[in-house]
C-alpha cells in the first residue's frame, strides 16, 4: 500500500489483510480489495445461508449483522469488515432456534425461503436496537428486504408473534 | 373454512423443510460448488433484431484461465430449445430476434476471467429494423421473424351467432384492456451446477418445474441418451412458472462436457430480466351485450398476445386465455378470436394463471359495466349469468360438475371488507377516497385436453425400513413436501420418521408430469390413493407371514404395524417394525401408479375439466393528489375441494394476492424499441411489506357435488386471477375513473387542475 495525499492507494494484485469474528469465530484472510462481503462468505468460506438476489441492495436476501447493524453483503467490500463482528444466519443460533426463527416455522413465514436469511436478520437487528420494538418498527427493519412467495402475510404473523410473545 | 392457525387447530403444520430454511443450512443447487469448478457466462447479443455476419472467439479462446469457448458450431444435437416447439437457438447463427439471444458460452477460472472472454468474442452484426409490438409485426410491410410467419398461434372460438345475439341486445359495452409484462422475479435468480460424471454420464443440478422435460430437452441437445442424464431440480428458490423452460441448461451441460470438468452459471439479476420469461403481454378486447334482466346475450372477445422471440409455451397461454374469456357465464353466442404473435421483444412464456390473469380482468371490468348501464348491480347481475352445476364448460366441453362459481359468489360476502362495499368513507381529507370492489372467476387446472399430462409415483418399503415415496414433482416453495407428509400421516398414521420422501431427481424418481399448471397436489392425492391398498395388503400378508397373526388385525401405526385396539387396553409396541419387516426382504413391497391427468372427453384442443373458483373483494385508497392507490384489504372465497395443507393453501393464496397486487399497481419490464429498461429492482418494483394489506381473509370452500371423486384441486394460480378486476373496480368506487392499462398509472387518476381548489374548498 502507497500513502499519497492522504489517500490509500491500492496496488493492483496485491491483497490486503482481513481479520474479523465471524460468527463468533476469528477469521485470517488475504483478500483482493475488489472482493465483496458477500463473494468471502458464498465463495471462499462457503457459507451460502446468506443469499444473492440483485446485487444491487434492493432485495435484502444478503443481510448480514456488522457490529450489530444489518448490513448488503453485496454493497459491503470484504475489507471494511477489517477488525468488525459479523454475524451470518448460520451464526443467529445459539444452542437452540432464534424465537425469531422459531416464529417463521410456526407462522408459515416463507415458501421458497431464499428470502428468509436476509428476513431474519434485518429483524435481529431490529431486536439488538431495541428491546420492545413495536410492529411498525419492526416492519421498518424489513423495509429493505422483498418476498416474492408469502405476500408477507406469514411475515405479519411473525411479527405479531415476535410483539405478543415477548 | 376461514384458514387461520386456529381454525386449523392440529392440521397447522411446520413444513420439513422449514428447519433448514431458517438456519440457512438449505443448500439450493445454485449454492453448491464442486472440486475443480468452473464458471459460466453466456453472450447475450444486446440488439433486438441483427443478422450475424462473424463470430470470432480466438481471442477468448487464448485468455489465460479460458477452458472452453463455444458456439452454435459446438452443439453436437439440436441447436434449439422449446418445452413446445422447439424454436429458440440455443447458440444463434444467422439471425438475433431479441436482446437475451445467446451468442456464445464461455466456462473459466474464475467469474471475472469468464466475463473478460466475453468481451474478447469478436461479433459483427447487421442490425435491422426492431418489431416491437404485436402491431408492426402483424403489418403489412414486416418481415417474418420465423419460416411460419410471425404468428405463433391462433385461436377462433365461436357458439351461436353473435351478431344476431347483439340485435337482441339493450346494452351493449365495448372496451379495450391492457395488461403489462410482468417479471416472475424469484428471488433466487436461473443458475445451476452441470457436473460431467466420470462414467460418461452428466449430472445437472438446476431448478425447473418439470425434470423429465429438461433430460428430454437437453437430450435432443447433447445427442446423448436420456439415460445418461441426471436431472437434480429441487429444492428451487421461487419459480412461479418461470424455470419451467430451460434457461442455463444448455450452456452449463455443454461447457462442462466440453472442458470435462463442473461448471456453475449463476445469472446476474440483470441477466435473468433480459434472458428469463415475462407475463405475456395483452391487448383485450371485449364487446358484451345483455337484455334489459341483465341476461348476457352475445359477448364477441379478440385477444393480441405479445408472445416475443420464441414460442415456449405461448399458443397454450393463448388457448388458456381464449377459454377464460368466456368464463363462468353462460352465455348463448360467444366468438374468441385470439392472436399470439412474435416480436423482438424479450420471450413471453408460462406464468402463475397462464393467460388467465389477462382476459379475467378484461372480463370482469364487462360485468362491471353492463351492471352498471343495467342500474342493476353488477354482483347480483354476475349471479344472474353464472353457469349451473352440471352445465357445459367455456369451450362448450364436458367437465367436471361444480357449484365453485355460486358458492364464491356466496363466499365472499362474508368478508369484512364486503360489509363495507356500500358505505360511503370515513372523515377523510377530500383527496383521499376509499373504494371497494369485487371480482370473480373459474380457473382450468391441469394443461387441457389435447395435451400429454401424464402422472404416477412409487411407493415401497426401502432398505432403512421406511415407507418410502417418490414423485417427479419439484418444491419451489409451494409446500409439496410438507403436503406429501401430511398426507402419508393420514394414510398411515406413522411417525414423521418413518417416512421418506423423494422428489426432483430423476435418478430417483418415476416420470409424474410436470409441477405446473396447479395440477400437483391433486396428482399426488391420486397417486397416493392408488397406490395405498396394495401396499398395505403386501404390508400386511408380509407382517402375517413373519407373525402368525391374521392380517385383518392390522394397522399402520408409528414405528410399525399394530393390532387393532379392540378392547381399548392399547399395545405397548408395534406387533413388528418397518424396520424389522424390512431385513426380511423388500420383495413385493414395491409399488407404481401411472395415470393421466382428467380430462374432458371432448376433443377442444386445450379445454380443461377440473376448475377451481374465486372470489376477491379488495379495498382501495386513492389518494387523488398524487395518484397513488394503497391497497387497504384483498379477501378471497377459494373453492378448490377439501384443504389438506391449511398453511400451505393460506400461503397460495396470500402469495399469489400480492402477486397480482403488483400485476396491478406497480410490476411492468418496461421495453424500449426491444431493450428492457427496467434492468434490476431498483426500477422494476414488486411489493415490499408496505404495499400490501396485513392480513388477507381466505375462506376456503371444501365442499364438492355429491360422488365427485376428484378430491383436492391445486391452489397454485388460483389466488392470482380475480385481483385485479376487483382492484380496479375498487378504484372504480372511489374515484369513478375506470382503469382499462395495467398496471394502473397514478397520472390517471390524480385530479386535475381545476378539480382541487373543488376539494380543498370541500374540506
Amino acid at each position: 500500500m502507497l500513502e499519497k495525499n492522504n489517500l490509500t492507494v491500492l496496488e493492483e494484485g496485491i491483497d490486503v489483510p482481513l481479520s474479523f469474528r465471524l460468527n463468533g469465530k476469528e477469521i485470517n484472510l488475504q483478500v483482493p480489495p475488489s472482493r465483496r462481503l458477500i463473494d468471502i462468505l458464498r465463495e471462499d468460506l462457503q457459507l451460502t445461508g446468506t443469499k444473492i438476489g440483485c446485487e444491487i441492495g434492493r432485495c435484502g436476501a444478503c443481510m448480514v449483522l456488522i457490529n450489530g447493524e444489518a448490513f448488503n453483503s453485496c454493497l459491503t467490500m470484504a475489507f471494511q469488515c477489517h477488525e468488525k463482528e459479523v454475524i451470518t444466519i448460520e451464526g443467529i443460533e445459539e444452542d437452540k432456534l432464534d424465537f425469531i426463527q422459531q416464529a417463521f416455522l410456526e407462522e408459515g413465514g416463507f415458501q421458497c425461503g431464499y428470502c428468509t436469511p436476509g428476513m431474519i436478520i434485518s429483524l435481529k437487528a431490529v431486536m439488538l436496537e431495541k428491546e420492545n420494538p413495536s410492529i411498525s418498527q419492526l416492519k421498518e427493519g424489513l423495509a429493505g428486504n422483498l418476498c416474492r412467495c408469502t405476500g408477507y402475510g406469514g411475515i405479519h404473523r411473525v411479527l405479531n408473534r415476535l410483539v405478543s410473545d415477548r | 373454512m376461514l384458514l387461520n392457525r386456529e381454525e386449523s387447530r392440529d392440521r397447522w403444520r411446520i413444513r420439513p423443510d422449514g428447519k433448514d430454511k431458517v438456519t440457512g443450512a438449505l443448500s439450493y443447487l445454485t449454492d453448491r460448488s464442486f472440486p475443480g469448478m468452473l464458471h459460466g457466462r453466456v453472450l447475450r447479443s444486446g440488439y433486438p433484431h441483427a443478422t450475424i455476419l462473424s463470430i470470432d472467439i480466438s481471442k477468448a479462446k487464448e485468455l489465460s484461465g479460458v477452458h472452453a469457448v463455444l458456439t452454435h458450431e459446438d452443439v453436437p444435437g439440436l441447436n434449439a430449445f422449446g418445452i413446445a416447439d422447439p424454436n429458440q437457438p440455443v447458440f444463434c447463427d444467422k439471425l438475433v430476434r431479441y436482446e437475451g439471444d445467446a451468442l456464445a458460452a464461455v466456462a473459466a477460472e474464475t467469474p471475472t476471467i469468464a466475463e473478460e472472454a466475453l468481451g474478447l468474442i469478436e461479433v459483427e452484426y447487421e442490425v435491422l429494423p426492431v418489431i416491437d409490438t404485436p402491431e408492426k409485426a402483424l403489418g403489412p410491410d414486416s418481415v417474418p421473424l420465423h419460416p411460419e410467419g410471425n404468428i405463433l398461434h391462433e385461436t377462433d372460438y365461436r357458439r351461436g351467432d353473435v351478431a344476431e345475439g347483439f340485435k337482441g341486445c339493450v346494452v351493449i359495452v365495448e372496451e379495450t384492456y391492457e395488461t403489462p409484462r410482468q417479471m416472475h422475479t424469484y428471488l433466487e435468480t436461473e443458475g445451476g451446477v452441470f457436473v460431467p460424471e466420470e462414467d460418461g454420464r452428466l449430472t445437472v443440478y438446476a431448478p425447473t418445474q418439470h425434470g423429465y422435460k429438461d433430460r428430454m430437452q437437453l437430450s435432443r441437445i447433447l445427442a446423448m441418451p436420456e439415460e445418461t442424464i441426471r436431472i437434480i431440480s429441487s429444492p428451487i428458490g421461487g419459480s412461479f412458472g418461470g424455470k419451467d423452460e430451460l434457461n442455463v441448461q444448455p450452456y452449463g451441460a455443454l461447457l462442462s462436457l466440453s472442458s470435462k470438468q463442473p461448471v456453475k452459471i449463476h445469472y446476474s439479476r440483470w441477466e435473468s430480466v433480459i434472458a428469463g420469461l415475462k407475463r405475456h403481454p395483452m391487448k383485450v378486447t371485449m364487446k358484451t351485450g345483455a337484455d334489459e334482466s341483465g341476461k348476457i346475450l352475445a359477448h364477441q372477445v379478440t385477444i393480441l398476445s405479445d408472445t416475443g422471440a420464441y414460442a415456449t409455451l405461448g399458443g397454450a397461454v393463448l388457448n388458456f386465455a381464449t377459454e377464460h374469456a368466456i368464463g363462468p357465464y353462460a352465455m348463448a353466442h360467444v366468438e374468441v378470436k385470439g392472436k399470439a404473435v412474435y416480436t423482438n421483444n424479450g420471450v413471453s412464456g408460462e406464468f402463475r394463471g397462464f393467460g388467465g390473469n389477462q382476459v379475467i380482468f378484461a372480463l370482469e371490468g364487462q360485468m362491471e359495466r353492463l351492471g352498471q348501464k343495467l342500474q342493476i348491480d353488477p354482483w347480483e347481475l354476475r349471479k344472474r349469468n353464472l353457469r349451473k352445476r352440471d352445465d357445459l364448460g367455456p369451450l362448450g366441453q364436458r367437465m367436471v360438475p361444480t357449484d365453485g362459481p355460486t358458492q364464491v359468489w356466496e363466499g365472499i360476502q362474508a368478508s369484512p371488507i364486503w360489509k363495507e362495499k356500500d358505505q360511503t368513507g370515513e372523515n377523510m381529507e377530500p383527496w383521499i377516497k376509499h373504494g371497494v370492489g369485487v371480482a370473480m372467476t373459474m380457473h382450468g387446472s391441469g394443461l387441457g385436453y389435447g395435451i400429454p399430462d401424464p402422472a404416477g409415483g412409487k411407493m415401497r418399503l426401502n432398505e432403512q425400513g421406511k415407507i418410502e415415496v417418490a414423485f417427479g414433482h419439484e418444491e419451489f416453495g409451494q409446500g409439496l413436501v410438507g403436503t406429501l407428509e401430511m398426507l402419508l400421516q393420514d394414510h398411515f398414521q406413522c411417525d414423521k420418521g418413518d417416512m421418506e420422501i423423494i422428489i426432483g431427481d430423476t435418478d430417483r424418481v418415476p416420470s409424474s408430469g410436470s409441477s405446473t399448471a396447479s395440477r400437483t397436489t391433486n396428482m399426488v392425492w391420486q397417486a397416493l390413493n392408488n397406490m395405498k391398498e396394495p401396499f398395505l395388503k403386501a404390508l400386511f400378508k408380509k407382517a402375517s407371514l413373519l407373525t402368525g397373526i391374521d392380517a385383518v388385525k392390522f394397522q399402520t401405526g408409528p414405528g410399525g404395524i399394530w393390532l387393532r385396539g379392540e378392547s381399548g387396553d392399547f399395545p405397548e409396541r408395534p406387533v413388528i417394525t418397518y424396520q424389522e419387516l424390512a431385513q426380511q426382504g423388500l420383495e413385493d413391497l414395491e409399488f407404481s401408479t401411472e395415470f393421466h391427468y382428467p380430462v374432458t372427453p371432448d376433443p377442444i384442443m386445450g379445454a380443461h375439466y377440473l376448475y377451481t373458483s374465486t372470489a376477491v373483494v379488495a379495498k382501495v385508497e386513492v389518494n387523488l393528489l398524487t395518484g397513488m392507490v394503497k391497497i387497504l384489504g384483498l379477501d378471497h372465497s377459494v373453492a378448490a375441494g377439501p384443504v389438506i395443507n391449511p398453511m400451505g393453501y393460506l400461503g397460495q393464496i396470500e402469495g399469489g394476492g400480492i402477486m397480482a397486487l403488483g400485476f396491478t399497481t406497480m410490476e411492468d419490464a418496461v421495453m424500449v424499441n426491444g431493450h428492457y429498461a427496467t434492468k434490476n429492482m431498483d426500477s422494476y418494483l414488486i411489493p415490499t411489506i408496505f404495499d400490501v394489506p396485513e392480513t388477507q381473509y381466505v375462506d376456503a370452500i371444501e365442499q364438492l357435488p355429491e360422488g365427485d371423486p376428484f378430491g383436492p384441486r391445486g391452489v397454485g394460480e388460483v389466488g392470482t386471477v380475480a385481483v385485479a378486476p376487483a382492484i380496479v373496480s375498487a378504484i372504480y368506487d372511489a374515484t369513478g375513473k375506470w382503469v382499462t392499462k395495467l398496471p394502473v398509472s397514478p397520472e390517471e387518476l390524480q385530479s386535475s387542475v381545476e378539480e382541487l381548489p373543488m376539494m380543498w374548498k370541500g374540506w
